[in-house]
């Protein structure tokens, strides 16, 4: 978990959407304390806002996970070595891991879209703002895809890389 | 029949490797759809709406929030300055620098909510100084990572934040009270062997040689990092902010700290902080997502209760079910990351401690410990993985230091089983 340091000088889009997100975040969250002190007026509406932003920054800092295939796993059966004593990691299972996230992730985005076109097909409004619902739901689905789509490529990395290569970690 | 397929799926998918969000939606999504073969969608509508609301949970802000204050605070040089001063305290001598790493990480504790995060911070400082002294490199990390793992006790911890999400009667300021005494009491039970094997060994021999720092001067360079912890806990006691807002007021307090006072963190610095914390949480909260669906295919199928009932079936009685199930996650703990651990056996532990009337505050402090406790112990072990990479060792090379350090905190969870006063003694008397 601590060991995501690697300090690139670009930012890719998702990780550019995740610190922004967070960025919000800190920012609505101080600036209810302040507002609060100061004029004895409470913002829930924020609160609806926050909760977005939350779920906007997981998916996306999901998606730049996915890209270097870091998702917290067990790694005990993938880091033994093969029966036959070589070095070589199981580069099959490592595979099969990205390549069962990349499918799964893709059967969500497509069921989110779906939840998403019935938001705006009933005309289905948030609780706090009235807001229609679908303006949240239609920024998740290509940040859902998008993890995918980087597991995706972790998936051809891997299946490119050659058998004794260390599985393109 | 489903349910056992749901679960043995999830096991199969989760051993082989596959990122344990993935495992989770995967198995739940498949036995969902299974189980409503002739539903609209195989009724996998409720797939996406329960990942959504899982995450989007006000309370569980806290967790990026307290997330971000370990980073800010971890490259803030407060530990450096909190090391100085707890050094012109403590003095020196054989075992003392150990006591100084794990006195401070207690401090760090009260700021971060996060084990790794407390073992880059107060490694970086502490494991150079110790190596200097002439404590060996392995002994050096195990005390690092072992210290660490007070973090999650000590409020404000993201472990309490998880649980408090997941059960629903076990508050965030109730778990944070009654993680402060046991915390404690683990840091003590850590700076027993520390001290005890350096004597033993002779290690730090060297330390009695080197140079006292001046006392006032040194409480002076670590007043801004030691403040902090007094602004979270008493700013939330006091009712000022909060667990939220409290973690949100620290990310401005630790910004201003390292940016303008202390100046160890630049405008370059601030996208790294920001781009770790967010994808530190994301990892976090994708699978806290994935677990949604998981436990809404555990309670549509009917899993959970079975379970319990069988449990209470087996005859154990309460206070043998409970010794059961902690050991059995004092080794499941040893192979899956702590916070999945939450994930994973909060939504099915849960139907068992209402049949047994466990206190859930209490619970959750010793499922708590335990995960505490794997933060240090191998093969997984993910505090110590973080200090052995800055002292340049293997995690193997620990065995034969961190095997003391986890009896002594194993005796430590025996004791808050045995009383569970220790525990909740000060959420009781804080009214909470």
């Amino acid at each position: 978990m601590a060991e995501m340091q690697d300090n690139k000088p670009r930012l890719q889009w998702e990780e550019a959407v995740a610190v922004a997100s967070m960025a919000l975040l800190v920012l609505i969250t101080l600036g209810n304390v302040l507002t609060r002190y100061l004029t004895d007026e409470s913002f829930a509406w924020t609160e609806e806002i926050s909760v977005f932003l939350m779920v906007v920054m997981t998916l996306a800092g999901a998606s730049a996970v996915a890209q270097r295939d870091r998702h917290i796993r067990i790694e005990f059966f993938l880091s033994r070595r093969m029966p036959d004593g070589g070095s070589r990691p199981r580069v099959g299972l490592w595979r099969f891991g990205v390549l069962a996230t990349s499918l799964v992730f893709m059967l969500l985005s497509a069921l989110l879209g779906r939840w998403v076109w019935d938001q705006f097909h009933f005309d289905e409004t948030s609780m706090g703002l009235g807001l229609p619902l679908w303006w949240y739901g239609i920024v998740l689905v290509p940040l859902c895809v998008a993890i995918a789509v980087r597991a995706f490529a972790a998936f051809l990395r891997l299946a490119n890389a050659s058998p004794d290569g260390g599985g393109g970690r | 029949m489903i349910a056992a397929v749901l679960l043995a799926a999830f096991f199969a998918l989760m051993l082989a490797g596959v990122p344990i969000a993935s495992a989770l939606l995967l198995s739940a999504l498949a036995c969902i759809a299974w189980a409503n073969a002739d539903a609209q969608w195989f009724g996998l509508m409720a797939g996406p709406q329960n990942f959504y609301s899982a995450i989007a949970k006000y309370p569980l802000l806290a967790l990026p929030m307290f997330v971000l204050v370990g980073s800010i605070f971890d490259r803030s040089g407060v530990a450096q300055r909190m090391v100085t001063f707890a050094i012109a305290c403590v003095g020196r001598g054989p075992g003392l620098l150990p006591t100084v790493a794990i006195l401070v990480a207690m401090v760090l504790g009260g700021i971060s909510g996060s084990g790794p995060a407390n073992a880059a911070a107060v490694g970086g400082v502490m494991i150079a100084a110790m190596s200097r002294a002439g404590y060996p490199a392995p002994f050096s990390a195990t005390v690092v990572g072992a210290a660490a793992a007070t973090d999650i006790l000590i409020p404000p911890s993201i472990a309490f934040v998880v649980y408090s999400v997941l059960v629903p009667g076990a508050s965030v300021p109730a778990l944070f009270a009654a993680g402060l005494v046991p915390g404690v009491l683990a840091g003590i039970a850590l700076i027993v062997p520390a001290i005890w094997l350096s004597r033993r060994h002779g290690f730090g021999a060297r330390e009695r040689d080197l140079p006292r720092p001046p006392f006032w001067a040194s409480l002076r360079g670590a007043a801004w990092g030691l403040a902090a912890p007094f602004l979270i806990l008493g700013g939330m006691r006091v009712g000022w902010f909060t667990p939220t807002e409290a973690a949100a007021v620290a990310v401005g307090y630790g910004l201003f700290v390292g940016i303008v006072v202390h100046r160890s963190i630049g405008l370059r610095d601030l996208l790294a902080i920001f781009r770790e914390a967010a994808e530190i949480s994301a990892v976090i909260m994708v699978i806290l997502g994935a677990a949604g669906v998981f436990s809404y295919a555990l309670n549509t199928l009917g899993v959970a209760d079975p379970i319990a009932d069988w449990v209470r079936a087996a005859g154990l009685g309460s206070q043998g079910t409970l010794a059961l199930v902690l050991l059995a996650l004092l080794v499941v703990s040893m192979f899956i990351d702590g916070v999945s651990i939450f994930l994973i056996f909060v939504p099915l532990l849960y139907p068992v401690a209402k049949a047994f009337q466990w206190d859930l505050v209490w619970f959750g402090v010793l499922l708590t410990l335990v995960v505490a406790k794997a933060q240090f112990t191998p093969p997984l072990a993910v505090n110590l993985m973080v200090s052995c990479r800055m002292a340049g060792v293997g995690v193997e090379s620990t065995i034969p230091w961190v095997l003391w350090f986890i009896t002594s905190f194993l005796l430590m969870i025996a004791a808050v089983f045995f009383y569970p006063e220790l525990a909740l003694w000060l959420p009781r008397h804080l009214g909470y």
